[in-house]
């Protein structure tokens, strides 16, 4: 089967069965995206199927063939990193770390269709789990990312800084 | 030659002298250059510290990243004493020697009362059993990610090691260029002397790892360039490109794959086990039958190609079960039971003080509460996982894991070989919260690897294979009682508790050799109640331990989890039923308390207790020590649809002493909020007939970004030693959303999750 993945074509014997996740993680040893549930309710497995967020647990090979796929190895470059990577690194986003590549992921395809998005937006498209709890900080990094991309100043986040008394 | 050696030891006897006998202890577990594996042209200084012919520093580290930032708080303590930019100290995983054993969890599972050590000086029963324990701690090395204790174990050790270093640096440039050493500066990984020599640490290194220093002393407070600084994680940038290496990630060439299936039936085990369909199946290679792990539960691996194909077969096979020899577990009954246990409190009476008797005799009237938790399990979002192989009388394993000495014992246990064929490399934790303190999954994979012929595999289990054998936070229960004076003060809090001991049974699955013959009281469990800063005159706290038969382990928090619901919510009721505002009668009994006090004041003052809040919006607040560390939390909560509590913002208060980074401080405050709020509103662990009702995150919800509230975090400036960081923001949150939904029902809910029907 023929697949085009970060850009490149490349050719796979897997089981047109097996979801997309195991063939990123197990046949192509790509391990950047990860294993959370595998019935598509943490988000941990997201990747960009034609530009759109999908959970990969869930995603037959046999459904993505012919189609753009895009995984987290391919958001950014550390010479030019995804604004979303440097609003991550702004908001001192990650702890364990483990669900943020689902996570920039969601937010990428977020920023992508929506490039100004509210509160509200980010409540709806950012259903994936954090069990760390870094959620105020992706909502203040989202927002800065977006912020950067629009070619505003960096904005300070408010709801998350640490505070001397 | 020999009357030099004898000098050099008497200066560096003086050098100790220098830093107080304080630090004494940390320098015994310095350990000497031997213990770090050195590179070509690396020099190790002692079992921290070495430094790269190039002159790069690298740090030999002990605890795991699970995501509480001690891989960058801990090199911190490094740059500073060397005054090196974070970014300058490499990590290399610690060896097994017993210097890295964690000497300061081990020293805070001694139930003493934390207000007994609040003054300047400890009383001698707290100062005779922390050397005592710290003793022991030393001599058995236990080497161990948890408690909230990295930090404050490696306080004095760590920045010791680094100074040692630095001393030795400059006495070498000192003797080379025969200068004095007050002339000397050290920046940047260079040693600088005005007439324009100048050396990198790695020219200097070989000639100062000779030199015992005649002048080692830590940095003073004032001159603290790094410590206390919000410096960026050094492990975020691998984190969110794909690059970090987790459990899950460890890829070697020719690597199986393993998946799991445990018998439904907490504590069961296989009865047969038809292979054939599994073994027709695509990639499938073969099925290893799997023992069980102290009370966890037997159960088989299928081994395949890829984990996907494992899987698969390991759902088809045709298994038949048998239950748990004794009866299979019920938790409903459990509940019961425990009900039943406090009522006839005949535990480990972990407090006393006054006369609780009499003041009940006396009482005009008593308030009693019964008070329940559930059994919870961790979910770690990488589940548990470990990858081994097994070749040649050698085992190499690549563990998440807590205890990498506990992981590497029970792997040369089962592998049958002695622990020097043992290899264990620590990868990323993708979250532990204590349930990567236990080494189930290491045997397994080690178990497994044993039958591939030498290939690696990476045994994995499934989300729902997680949640329902894990090593689940024990139910507990509580009495609380209250007595009041006519006058309406409260003079006696007696308190009965009762659940499964912990530490006890994760001695004997862990440490075999340190288990006893019977349960001794467990701290760990009775912690959060016991040890309350209120000034009630008259209290007795006695603790039931329990032995149900469901495995149970640490849960971030641990006893402090649901304690701190059960008292603070308590004294919530007690403020209720005199009429008196909650804030008002926490400041009452806290006046032997001024740190508690401080603390609670900066919580309330930020949120603006008693201020006008948007309609049908509440405060409520609680206050709670744990780990070392004091903080109040005030939740702002509203019920939009009448029964599902929205928690808009909370405001949290922290003393936690010197903070390194307060940057992490907060990110942990933010963490422990989000954490909590999901145990207070949704967590809960059901057993009937023997398994375990919740399977997957659609039945064990999580909070999500969508409610997840406003955290803000507010830190107390100290300068006593650091407390912990990871699990004191934990506790309060559950009492601060329940406190604020009784003023806005008028409902008090004495069971957790608050949503539960």
């Amino acid at each position: 089967m023929q697949l085009t993945i970060n850009g490149k074509s490349l050719q796979t014997e897997a089981d047109p069965n097996m979801p997309l996740l195991w063939v990123l993680r197990d046949v192509l040893n790509m391990t950047g995206t990860k294993f959370g549930c595998g019935v598509a309710a943490c988000g941990a497995c997201t990747v960009h199927i034609d530009g759109q967020a999908v959970r990969s647990c869930v995603m037959p090979l046999s459904a993505v063939a012919g189609k753009r796929i895009d995984t987290i190895e391919s958001l950014g470059t550390s010479e030019k990193p995804h604004a979303l990577q440097k609003a991550w690194i702004a908001e001192q986003v990650p702890q364990c770390g483990y669900c943020q590549s689902g996570m920039l992921m969601a937010a990428a395809s977020l920023l992508a269709r929506t490039p100004k998005p509210s509160d509200a937006d980010i409540d709806a498209a950012m259903t994936n789990i954090c069990r760390c709890g870094t959620y105020p900080r992706v909502r203040a990094a989202i927002h800065r990312a977006a912020a950067e991309l629009a070619g505003a100043p960096a904005v300070a986040s408010a709801s998350t800084l640490e505070k001397q008394a | 030659m020999k009357r030099r050696t004898w000098l050099l030891s008497a200066a560096g006897a003086a050098g100790a002298l220098v830093v107080g006998w304080g630090v004494m202890p940390a320098r015994s577990r310095m350990g000497s250059g031997d213990l770090m594996a050195l590179q070509s042209g690396e020099v190790a200084f002692n079992g921290w510290i070495k430094i790269t012919s190039s002159g790069r520093v690298v740090m030999a580290m002990p605890r795991s990243e699970m995501g509480q930032g001690v891989h960058t708080a801990l090199p911190m303590l490094v740059a500073e004493e060397l005054d090196l930019p974070l970014s300058a100290v490499r990590l290399e995983q610690a060896s097994a020697d017993k210097i890295y054993g964690n000497v300061a969890m081990l020293v805070g599972s001694l139930p003493f009362h934390p207000l007994d050590s609040e003054g300047g000086e400890k009383p001698a029963k707290v100062r005779v059993g922390e050397w005592m324990v710290g003793k022991i701690a030393r001599e058995l090395g236990i080497n161990a990610t948890g408690g909230s204790s990295s930090v404050a174990d490696a306080w004095d050790v760590v920045r010791m090691a680094a100074a040692t270093v630095r001393a030795s640096l400059l006495e070498a440039a000192s003797a080379q260029w025969k200068v004095p050493l007050a002339e000397l500066q050290i920046k940047d990984g260079a040693v600088t002397h005005a007439s324009g020599k100048s050396a990198h640490f790695g020219e200097l290194a070989q000639a100062a790892a000779g030199i015992r220093p005649t002048h080692v002393a830590l940095k003073e407070r004032k001159d603290w360039k790094l410590i206390g600084q919000s410096a960026p994680r050094a492990d975020i940038p691998a984190k969110i490109n794909g690059t970090a290496q987790y459990g899950l990630d460890v890829r070697l060439p020719g690597m199986l794959f393993a998946a799991v299936r445990h018998c439904p039936m907490i504590g069961g085990s296989v009865g047969t086990l038809d292979d054939k369909a599994a073994l027709a199946m695509g990639g499938v290679q073969g099925l290893v039958r799997l023992a069980s792990y102290g009370e966890s539960t037997e159960g088989f691996a299928v081994v395949a190609t890829t984990w996907w194909q494992a899987q698969r077969a390991a759902l088809t096979a045709d298994v038949k079960w048998l239950p748990r020899p004794a009866g299979n577990l019920d938790s409903a009954k459990i509940r019961d039971a425990l009900e039943a246990a406090v009522k006839i409190p005949d535990g480990h009476t972990f407090h006393e003080r006054g006369d609780i008797a009499q003041a009940e005799q006396q009482a005009a009237r008593k308030i009693e509460s019964l008070y329940s938790a559930p059994y919870l399990a961790h979910a770690t979002l990488e589940p548990m996982n470990c990858t081994a192989v097994v070749a040649g009388g050698k085992v190499e394993v690549w563990a998440p894991t807590q205890v990498p000495q506990m992981a590497r014992a029970l792997a040369a246990r089962v592998a049958g070989v002695d622990i020097e064929n043992v290899t264990l490399h620590v990868t990323l934790l993708g979250g532990g919260f204590g349930r990567r303190l236990e080494v189930d999954s290491v045997g397994q994979a080690v178990r497994v690897a044993m039958e591939t012929g030498g290939k690696p595999v990476q045994l994995i289990w499934s989300r729902e294979e997680d949640t329902t054998h894990d090593f689940y936070r024990p139910m507990h229960v509580a009495q609380l009682t209250g007595s009041l004076d006519a006058q309406g003060n409260v003079t006696g809090l007696r308190i009965a508790s009762a659940g499964d001991a912990i530490t006890p049974r994760w001695m004997a699955r862990g440490i075999p050799a340190l288990s006893g013959p019977f349960d001794t009281p467990d701290k760990t469990t009775a912690e959060g109640l016991f040890d309350l800063p209120y000034g009630f005159a008259n209290q007795k706290m006695v603790h039931a331990a329990t032995r149900m038969g469901v495995p149970v382990g640490f849960w971030r928090s641990v006893g402090h989890s649901h304690n701190a619901f059960f008292s603070e919510s308590f004294v919530d009721e007690l403020a209720a039923s005199t009429q008196q505002d909650p804030l008002a009668l926490r400041r009452k009994l806290l006046a032997q308390a001024p740190r508690y006090l401080a603390v609670l004041n900066l919580a309330a003052d930020k949120a603006g207790w008693g201020k006008a809040l948007p309609a049908g919006h509440a405060h409520g607040i609680a206050l709670h020590e744990s780990f070392g560390s004091i903080v109040a939390e005030v939740a702002e909560v509203s019920l939009p649809d009448g029964k599902t509590p929205r928690v808009h913002r909370v405001v949290c208060a922290i003393d936690c002493g010197t903070v390194v980074n307060p940057g992490i401080v907060a990110q942990q405050m933010e963490g422990a909020v989000v954490f909590g709020l999901t145990a207070a509103l949704y967590s809960r662990i059901d057993i009937v007939d023997g398994a375990v009702q919740q399977s997957s995150f659609p039945s064990y919800p999580m909070v999500k970004l969508a409610e997840s509230p406003i955290v803000e975090t507010w830190i107390v400036p100290s300068e006593r030693h650091p407390g912990g960081v990871g699990e004191p923001g934990v506790p309060p949150l559950a009492p601060a959303v329940a406190n604020a939904l009784f003023t806005l029902t008028g409902k008090r809910q004495r069971s957790l999750p608050l949503l539960s029907v």
